[in-house]
């Protein structure tokens, strides 16, 4: 029995490479993560920088081109703007807010988490319990009714998303710290006498990061859902904001004359969900093989 | 093959099951085994694991697991062949006149199904009878298998039974629709010793009304319950005869080693003699006797594989073996 | 019997789960609401005057001191009295169980549609998950997963209304109206069952009863219908009751799209104009309902599953 942390592997770029060698799971992860990487480098590109020409002002004259016409490569929508302009305008404010979404509620689960896997007793029963029953509820009915008494828009809705949905975050890094809390190097470190809290940076973060990685994935693609369902119940962000769920939600005006305006941003939504769910699930897989190959 | 009389139930002849390997090759797990069961006799086919007897069980189901199967030979069941047969045939085979009983009652028998209704299901397909009369001989089988209150018991699910209990279940699903052979795949193995004594009892009673064919690793179990007993080593057979021919007369040196490697409890600080080396793996090379390795006696003959031929001595016992032996085993190795 | 004093447990636990989540909701909304500002002002909604606003005050206590406002406000929805409707003035609880049995409807045909469609896809994705077939297949589910349930709703109304006319969109009225969002709705559940149960028959296939049925002569029908689906459907039956929170959630937006008079799309305008006792007698109702829907799946798999059927929760 030794007391630390198993050796790092060495070499980041040395481990990509050996994911995409491995095939299978691993190769899709890959792709997909440089998809999630691009879609965060346009995010963030078309926040700092001025939105895209015609994001917001377009020519009635050139409204419902279907795509690939008249040189619009995703068409425009009933105001002649075009659609792929709006589908980058929105990434801040869509992608940011589930990504904010996200981290709030992986980072408030994972603290809950470790609070209950790391104080026994009431602290932990009544943590516990508490996830049980929010888990329990709609978090949809959570997020209108906070959104009801706190009014839209980028924080108020990042917020209540990333308050409705931590405790799912909770219940899995409070079952992934309680099994490597009773592994040999943990109980090794504490009769060596090295404190808890020391315990905890040192031994058990470490251990838990493939978990947090394929949390904060998941979670990244539930919140853009949750996100654009909001903005399309006309509770998310401001009307005039060009977020994926917005645009949805105009086009179900329009879908005789112009069905596009709903398959282009419902195309973007799905893309980037599907991009997320693949590195959530590719991390899984491979922290599971690993952690069978270590066995 | 000699010996396929009228009174055969179950033929077995020069039966190779092939397993494909990554080079494209094939691998025989069972190479050219003839056996053939008389009704009322039990047969004892005994070898280490992985020498390919479970894989024997299997194929005379016709349930050799993919990408395994029967590459040569032939199986018959009352004359019947089970090889090469479609599967509407093989299926009224099963559990009708070929009973089959596993290793492990404890996940042998569905969680969520009721000893009744897994009985049941299997009268009603083999026998057609209604679901009343069904029940009725799912509760003679029970009782035939020695379990109490056996109506009580129908409704009862696997898990609240204990694993000898269970077994019985199993036995009982074998014998439900009086098979006419009872292949019984190391039934003992995962009880405890008092309850794998009154299940061998059992098993000699139910067994020796048909034809059975046990296939154990414990030489023990089948001293105890067998009329004849088979040894295979790496999917061959090496000495085949009467059981208390083979067991105080054993010819080849397998068999010698196996009997000598068994616990003995009669002398007061038991010597446990283990075979040397290990057995041959699923893949090993197969020119010759593919024993040699391991045999104290191997010779310059033992390049060429071996027929199992009579030895003298009692009918039917024969040895597969260049070196056989003819002396008492205790003083084979000494 | 045990059986039942196993029962009487669940039920207790989940009845703890509801009175503690229902505390924490009306305390939520207590508190959310006086720190964002004047509730007399939000409660009498944005066009009234400060007459009415004053009016509004007294009537519900607002100038009380704090805690007596939460203990009076607890007391009262301990009673359900959620006050009135702020639009027509009739009381928020009556307007809300007078939706129940739309969204009632919804949820069990979408419920019975999630089953006719997964079950049988389940279990012949897992029959052979490796055939070539069914691996393309397993990745229709697998981005289908990543779908939007309103997304699907809008896709199937453009599809089956707009471009065909074979179905309506609008209301409850006829049955040519239920048949697309029981479908939407049934999309929020189909993709996550269909992988749960395939995985869960291909691994009851392995299992060593299968062998012993195939060796009782069993067909290959029986084997999957009568032994490998049983077994997969118990770990489903748990999915049905953790997933009914998300079903809910779909109900919100379903209604929305397809103007179903259930209580999601009675919430939704509710808190469109801020009316807040009918959000919180919706909120309450929909807790109720989330209580009631994994009590009777507790108890349901407990009877379903006879090694459970001894067990204490």
């Amino acid at each position: 029995m030794t007391v630390g942390t198993p050796a790092r592997p060495r070499g980041l770029s040395l481990r990509r490479l050996r994911f995409w060698r491995e095939g299978g799971s691993g190769r899709w992860m890959l792709l997909a993560g440089l998809a999630v990487v691009l879609l965060l480098a346009i995010a963030t590109a078309a926040s700092l920088l001025a939105p895209p020409p015609g994001a917001f002002a377009g020519s009635l004259m050139e409204r419902w081109k279907a795509p690939l016409e008249a040189g619009y490569l995703l068409g425009t929508d009933q105001l002649g703007r075009p659609l792929l302009a709006r589908v980058l305008a929105g990434m801040p404010w869509s992608l940011g807010i589930a990504l904010t979404a996200a981290l709030i509620s992986v980072g408030l689960g994972t603290l809950a988490g470790l609070v209950a896997a790391w104080v026994p007793g009431f602290t932990r029963r009544a943590i516990l319990r508490l996830v049980d029953t929010v888990i329990a509820f709609p978090s949809l009915v959570i997020a209108v009714t906070v959104i009801a008494v706190l009014g839209r828009g980028f924080w108020p809705l990042a917020l209540t998303l990333g308050l409705a949905t931590w405790p799912i975050a909770a219940r899995v890094v409070y079952a992934e710290a309680m099994s490597v809390a009773r592994r040999d190097y943990v109980l090794a470190a504490q009769l060596a006498g090295v404190g808890g809290t020391t315990i905890l940076v040192t031994h058990v973060l470490p251990a838990l990061r493939p978990t947090l990685l394929v949390m904060l994935a998941f979670t990244f693609a539930d919140m853009l859902i949750a996100e654009s369902a909001l903005s399309f119940l006309g509770l998310g962000v401001p009307l005039t904001a060009p977020s994926w769920g917005n645009m949805l939600s105009e086009s179900r005006e329009y879908l005789v004359e112009a069905p596009w305006m709903m398959l282009v941003p419902a195309g973007a939504i799905v893309l980037a969900v599907v991009a997320l769910n693949l590195v959530g699930d590719g991390v899984a897989a491979i922290s599971r093989r690993r952690a069978r190959d270590l066995a | 093959m000699s010996g396929a009389t009228t009174d055969t139930v179950l033929a077995i002849e020069d039966l190779r099951i092939g397993f494909p390997l990554a080079d494209g090759g094939v691998f025989n797990a069972v190479d050219g085994v003839s056996l053939a069961i008389a009704r009322g006799e039990i047969l004892g086919l005994v070898g280490e694991s992985g020498s390919g007897k479970s894989m024997l069980a299997l194929a005379t189901l016709g349930l050799v697991p993919r990408p395994g199967r029967v590459v040569g030979g032939r199986i018959a069941v009352l004359g019947e062949p089970v090889t090469g047969a479609p599967e509407k045939r093989l299926r009224a085979l099963r559990g009708g006149r070929l009973g089959m009983v596993f290793q492990d009652p404890m996940t042998g028998l569905n969680p969520v199904r009721s000893v009744g209704s897994i009985l049941s299901e299997s009268i009603r397909r083999h026998q057609g009878l209604d679901k009343a009369e069904a029940l009725d001989l799912a509760e003679a089988a029970l009782k035939a298998v020695g379990i109490p209150a056996p109506r009580a018991r129908l409704a009862a699910y696997p898990h609240q039974l204990s694993g000898g209990l269970r077994q019985r279940v199993m036995i009982a699903l074998a014998l439900v629709n009086n098979p006419a052979v009872i292949v019984a795949d190391e039934p003992t193995t995962a009880l405890d010793a008092t309850i794998q004594a009154q299940i061998l009892d059992l098993l000699r009673t139910r067994l020796s009304r048909a034809g059975g064919l046990l296939i154990t690793h414990d030489l023990g179990v089948a001293a105890e319950i067998c009329d004849r007993i088979a040894v295979i080593y790496h999917g061959r057979l090496v000495e085949t005869g009467p059981a208390a021919e083979v067991l105080s007369r054993p010819v080849h040196p397998y068999t010698a080693g196996l009997i000598a490697a068994a616990p003995r409890f009669d002398r007061a600080r038991p010597r446990l003699n283990p075979i040397p080396g290990q057995p041959p793996g699923p893949v090993a090379e197969r020119a010759g006797c593919s024993f040699r390795p391991r045999c104290a006696h191997a010779g310059e003959a033992c390049g060429q594989a071996p027929a199992l031929e009579p030895v003298g001595g009692a009918a039917e016992h024969r040895a597969a073996c260049w070196n056989p032996l003819f002396r008492p085993v205790r003083e084979v190795r000494t | 019997m045990s059986r039942w004093r196993a029962v009487g447990d669940v039920l207790l636990r989940r009845a703890v789960e509801l009175a503690i989540l229902l505390f924490a909701i009306s305390t939520l909304l207590f508190f959310l609401l006086r720190l964002s500002g004047d509730p007399a002002a939000v409660l009498a909604g944005e066009e009234a005057d400060p007459a009415t606003v004053a009016l509004i005050a007294e009537r519900y206590g607002l100038d009380r001191p704090l805690i007596v406002q939460y203990l009076q406000y607890l007391a009262s929805t301990l009673l359900l009295d959620f006050g009135e409707s702020l639009r027509g003035g009739l009381p928020a609880i009556w307007m809300v169980l007078d939706r129940l049995g739309s969204t009632l409807l919804l949820s069990f045909l979408a419920l019975a549609t999630t089953i006719a469609i997964a079950v049988p896809l389940g279990a012949w994705l897992g029959m052979r998950p490796d055939a070539a077939e069914r691996k393309v297949v397993n990745g229709g589910v697998y981005v289908m997963q990543g779908i939007p349930g309103y997304i699907v709703g809008l896709i199937l109304i453009q599809v089956f209304v707009v471009e065909l006319r074979w179905l309506t969109s609008i209301g409850i009225s006829s049955w040519t109206s239920w048949i697309l969002p029981s479908l939407t709705l049934a999309s929020f559940l189909v993709p996550k069952m269909v992988r749960v149960l395939a995985a869960n028959v291909s691994e009851a296939l392995r299992e060593d009863y299968i062998r012993t049925a195939r060796a009782c002569g069993a067909t290959e029908r029986e084997i999957l219908w009568r032994h490998a689906v049983p077994n997969a459907l118990l770990g489903a039956t748990a999915l049905i009751g953790t997933q009914f929170a998300f079903l809910m959630s779909g109900a919100l937006v379903t209604e929305w799209i397809f103007s179903w008079p259930g209580f999601g799309a009675l919430l939704i305008e509710s808190v469109d104009r801020l009316d807040f006792p009918v959000v919180q007698a919706a909120v309450f109702v929909i807790a109720f309902l989330v209580f009631a829907v994994n009590a009777v799946t507790d108890v349901a798999f407990r009877l379903i599953d006879p090694r459970l059927r001894e067990q204490r929760p």
